[in-house]
């Protein structure tokens, strides 16, 4: 544990910050962008952090894009990324269930296309996306036919979200044999111009309590998004930082991964938030307190130029 | 004997004379429907018969269900196919009818109602004269950033619903970021059981789903929750002491009796098992020691042998 927490990042920390790690990890939404806009900054501290001979990755909870497309996304903010230093939660719940769960077979999915297809890549089918209206009566949807090559059970964020597919996910999971993955438990998406829409936290809490199990959960503050980059490109925690905007994702993540950990302002928590935390007798929330905290990424950008 | 005693209700076995015993001790009578009285289309053996017999006895009866999908009036000419020859409407409290009741007569609501329900819940809230907001069909490319939200509406209900989608569940959302709209849920049963073992998604899912979204606790109408009793009492007159509350399921049912103060039954033709009722009564949690019923019959046909020996 460090001996301090919760301190501001000034421009000489910045560089003794900089100097002991190797590797430094991003959350996206409400770090480097917000919406479809790149935080000011934010691309030049990548490019930045590269030429000083550090490697950076992306780690994200969202489901809805393939590596292929957060690269796509970055490339049209500015940002010099290649696909496989972005891991969003489609690709690695697909490596969760391959490796991990070690899944042989099929899997229920309620999800995007880009989950369908990070699935497939790891040769790994899909049945179930898309739109699935309700048709006939109760006593029909007790007896959908079951795939009998389902071995799991995926959820993830899906506008087509329906009875129908809950429906269905209880089916299978009514066999405890039947894995039982989630992608994160975020209750809302990143607000867009002021709706809250909700997150695939929600469609979890509707499966887990008709099934009345438990998911396993791929995302933050689950370890396994930082093994699954750490296990393809050999990092060493103490030589990793890990930014982020939200205490209970991030920076638990960090804790918990033993990284460092840098909280910044352009996103979800605050300061007053992470004190809190500090000040609080509870482990949980404990873990919850950054190293450092900053008001941008951006701020970083003169100690890495000079 | 009334059951309040703490710390481990009794799941005692009743026969015969024990039955008609504690029947003596009620006046009024409470039933579950679904697992208790008829299992899907079909009457539990005895159990029209037992109706009839305890009215021919002079106790009231009531049906209190957690089952939101249908109106009273389709309730009553189920009682009739199944073979129940007197269930008036009065008697039957489904948790449909007693949402209505509360957002007209506790919330006193002024405004409407976003429900995300079906037909039965629909058709009760009419009944009741509570304004239900209108739910526009889908347009091509309609998103939850586009779509028209009603100023009017000052409640969501939320039950099972088999045109659930992510839009509804979007646009509840919105309504409840207003502190000042109502939360409610018809019930809490997160899955409803259907013949051969089978189930289906039940209200306490889709209510999930909606609590997580909204960051709020709704309020549960339903059993468990005590205000389906506070409903028959309102236009009936019951006695906690004088009543007496049968059913299957122990987290609903039982832990409804037990939190209207009521003496319960659990008979084992529907959803628990004797196992789980010993295993309730035997927890260390005070919570889950109330879902131990005082009592145990096989099936509620044990009451007609009691009463015709």
């Amino acid at each position: 544990m460090a001996a301090s927490k919760c301190t501001q990042l000034t421009a000489a920390l910045s560089r003794q910050l900089l100097d002991s790690v190797d590797c430094v990890l991003f959350d996206c939404d409400g770090v480097i962008w917000r919406g479809d806009q790149a935080i000011p900054g934010a691309p030049e501290v990548i490019s930045s952090l590269k030429k000083n001979g550090k490697r950076v990755f992306f780690v994200t909870n969202n489901s809805t894009k393939t590596q292929q497309m957060y690269a796509d996304k970055l490339g049209k903010l500015g940002f010099d990324v290649t696909a496989d230093e972005v891991f969003g939660t489609a690709y690695c719940s697909a490596v969760y269930l391959k490796n991990v769960c070690q899944l042989d077979g099929k899997v229920y999915l309620i999800g995007s296309n880009a989950m369908r297809q990070e699935l497939e890549d790891v040769g790994i089918r899909p049945v179930g996306v898309g739109p699935d209206p309700v048709s006939g009566v109760q006593k029909d949807w007790a007896n959908v036919p079951l795939d009998k090559e389902v071995q799991a059970v995926l959820v993830g964020f899906d506008e087509h979200f329906s009875y129908m597919k809950l429906n269905r996910a209880l089916q299978y999971l009514c066999n405890p044999d039947c894995q039982f993955v989630g992608t994160n438990t975020d209750t809302r998406l990143p607000l867009e111009g002021g709706k809250a829409v909700p997150g695939t936290g929600c469609l979890l809490s509707a499966v887990e309590t008709a099934a009345q199990r438990q998911a396993q959960v791929v995302g933050k503050p689950s370890n396994f998004m930082f093994e699954c980059v750490a296990s393809q490109f050999g990092l060493d925690p103490e030589r990793c930082l890990m930014v982020g905007d939200r205490l209970d994702t991030d920076i638990m993540l960090g804790s918990n991964c033993g990284l460092k950990t840098l909280l910044t302002l352009t996103g979800v928590s605050t300061v007053a938030e992470a004190e809190a935390n500090q000040k609080s007798e509870c482990p949980q929330q404990q873990k919850m307190v950054p190293d450092y905290y900053i008001d941008s990424i951006a701020d970083i950008l003169p100690a890495l130029q000079a | 004997m009334a059951g309040a005693a703490v710390g481990g209700r009794g799941c005692v076995t009743l026969r015969g004379a024990q039955i008609r015993d504690l029947l003596d001790a009620k006046h009024d009578v409470l039933f579950d429907c679904d697992g208790v009285i008829w299992n899907g289309e079909t009457a539990v053996t005895g159990a029209p018969e037992v109706v009839s017999l305890l009215k021919q006895r002079g106790k009231r009866v009531f049906f209190v269900t957690n089952n939101c999908t249908r109106p009273r009036e389709n309730y009553v000419q189920k009682f009739s196919r199944l073979g129940f020859t007197d269930v008036a409407e009065e008697e039957i409290f489904s948790s449909a009818y007693c949402s209505a009741a509360y957002l007209r007569d506790v919330a006193r609501l002024q405004g409407k109602v976003y429900v995300i329900g079906c037909g039965g819940v629909m058709k009760e809230l009419r009944d009741a004269g509570v304004p239900v907001a209108e739910e526009e069909d889908a347009e091509p490319g309609a998103s939850i950033y586009t779509c028209p939200l009603d100023p009017d509406v000052k409640a969501v209900l939320v039950g099972y619903d088999e045109n659930f989608t992510f839009m509804k569940l979007a646009k509840a959302c919105c309504y409840l970021r207003s502190s000042e709209c109502l939360f409610l849920a018809t019930d809490p049963d997160p899955w409803h059981p259907l013949r051969g073992g089978r189930v289906t998604p039940g209200s306490g899912s889709l209510t999930a789903a909606l609590e997580t979204a909204s960051s709020r606790k709704a309020t549960v109408i339903g059993k468990p929750s005590r205000f389906m009793f506070d409903c028959i009492s309102s236009q009936f007159g019951l006695d906690p002491a004088r009543s007496l509350m049968i059913g299957d399921r122990l987290e609903t049912d039982v832990l409804f009796g037990s939190n209207c103060g009521l003496a319960t039954v659990l008979t084992l033709t529907g959803v628990s098992t004797l196992q789980e009722a010993l295993a309730f009564r035997d927890s260390q949690e005070p919570q889950q020691k109330h879902c131990a019923p005082d009592y145990v019959m096989e099936s509620v046909a044990d009451i007609l042998q009691a009463l015709e020996e």
